[in-house]
């Protein structure tokens, strides 16, 4: 049981966070177009840019995984 | 690759400066030069056509400006000759009736002298009348009643004469 | 199906490509510079092409392609960083340009140039530094910073913190989703070589390099635009 196995598999649980965080902004998002169609576009445009902002954690813990395993 | 060295990072930079150079000389700057051209014409277009705006407004109104003259000149002339008329009028109404006094006058002085002239042929004839009465009475014998009968006769026949 | 094997080959190859026996290794130059190399090249190549011969009136579809490329980068640019800010456009959209470049050169065979730390440690820097110029220009020196302990004196630790987690973060991001894409376009490939890859390729490359793109300078230019205020 290598500790760095370990760590990296620890590293790996920051994808959770993520993971929720998104699914809550696309709900939220879903029930803004549903309550505006015509405002669509930019709902779109707003939720695309709030993932890949939310998304950097979980590549942060990704990254730190890779800095374990290799180095 | 998990690894940072100082001049590859230095590298990096100054290549992206290049870039940024090699961007900003052929793209942005021969963009700029046409879109600026294109800017000017059209400022250059609107100016021309607000100068000849106001050009046409200036040349309208001197326009206008002289058809009011020339309608006033007109009626200035027709006044003019109106008034012209009307003096030739008078003063030819005025000659006339100067001329009309004239030939009265003449005319009545002629009459005068016309009446005259027979007064005086009448009253040659009559001084022959009476000369040659006169010798007819000289002659013939004289008494009252054959003169007053003479006298009478010799009225008469001037009368006679004279109507 | 040595996945161990090829990670490390893909991780921890030794990328020196050019190297100089001179000071025990320090001036060498890496694979992903000499890619930059290239991205240049043909930048600089296609944008020679595209405003050659440029005219007033009665323009070329090349002419028009390339003003509708300006007026699109400077909207986006310009958008982003509001009125105050629109002297720094241009950079911003050569930073986009290049980023979204470097990440479609995975398209082709190569690895991405962002795939190198180096790479994004120096778009991090380039972007810290322009953001406290901007700040400084704008404020002057002594207002600047004053601008550490606002709103309140007990936040100036976290805010001076900020200089250097920004940048970091910035780097981060944008190298981890460029790993994590490469990484699992090598696995695609390993395991189905044949349709598959182009598909997925189109997510991982293709979209996920752009947004990449847009998002480092997206928030760069929010950061200026809160900077000059």
């Amino acid at each position: 049981m290598s500790l760095t196995a370990l760590g990296a598999g620890i590293a790996a649980f920051t994808g959770l966070g993520a993971g929720i965080g998104i699914g809550v902004a696309t709900a939220k998002a879903v029930d803004a177009v549903a309550r505006q169609p015509e405002a669509d576009g930019k709902i779109m445009k707003l939720l695309l840019l709030g993932c890949a902002l939310a998304e950097a954690t979980a590549i942060y813990g990704f990254v730190v995984a890779i800095m374990i395993l290799f180095t | 690759m998990l690894s940072v060295t100082f001049m590859n990072v230095v590298w990096t930079v100054i290549n992206l400066l290049i870039l940024y150079v090699v961007f900003r000389l052929f793209l942005f700057k021969r963009v700029d030069a046409i879109l600026q051209l294109r800017r000017e014409e059209i400022d250059h277009a609107t100016d021309e056509a607000h100068r000849k705006e106001k050009e046409a407004e200036s040349l309208k109104e001197s326009y206008v400006q002289k058809l009011n003259d020339a309608g006033k000149e007109c009626e200035d002339l027709i006044a003019q000759s109106k008034k012209d008329g009307y003096d030739e009028y008078d003063r030819i109404v005025t000659d006339a009736k100067q001329k009309a006094e004239q030939i009265i006058t003449e005319a009545k002085h002629n009459a005068q002298i016309e009446a005259q002239r027979e007064k005086d042929a009448y009253v040659s004839e009559l001084t022959d009348l009476v000369v040659h009465a006169a010798n007819k009475i000289a002659v013939s014998k004289h008494d009252e009643e054959s003169d007053k009968e003479l006298y009478n006769k010799f009225i008469f026949e001037a009368i006679e004469k004279s109507e | 199906m040595d996945i161990g094997g090829l990670l490390k080959e893909l991780l921890l190859e030794d990328k020196v490509l050019i190297h100089f026996d001179f000071m025990n290794g320090f001036f060498d130059i890496n694979k992903s510079v000499v890619v930059t190399w290239g991205v240049i090249a043909v930048l600089a190549v296609v944008i020679l092409f595209l405003t050659s011969n440029m005219k007033v009136h009665d323009i070329g579809t090349r002419q028009l392609i390339a003003e509708t490329i300006v007026d699109g980068l400077r909207g986006i640019t310009g958008g982003m960083l509001g009125e105050e800010g629109y002297m720094y456009r241009d950079f911003m959209a050569v930073v986009l340009v290049f980023i979204g470049a470097s990440n479609l050169v995975g398209l082709f065979g190569l690895t991405p140039a962002t795939m190198d730390l180096n790479v994004t440690a120096g778009l991090a820097i380039t972007s810290i530094v322009l953001v406290e110029a901007a700040g400084i220009i704008q404020k002057g020196f002594g207002k600047w910073l004053k601008g550490f302990s606002q709103p309140m004196a007990i936040v100036t630790p976290m805010n001076i913190l900020e200089l250097a987690i920004r940048p970091l973060s910035l780097c981060m991001r944008l190298f981890g989703n460029v790993i994590g894409a490469t990484v699992i376009m090598e696995l695609l490939k390993m395991v189905v070589p044949v349709v598959v890859p182009a598909a997925f390729s189109l997510y991982f490359d293709i979209f996920d390099g752009l947004i990449q793109a847009y998002v480092f300078v997206f928030l760069t230019s929010l950061y200026i635009k809160e900077a000059i205020e």
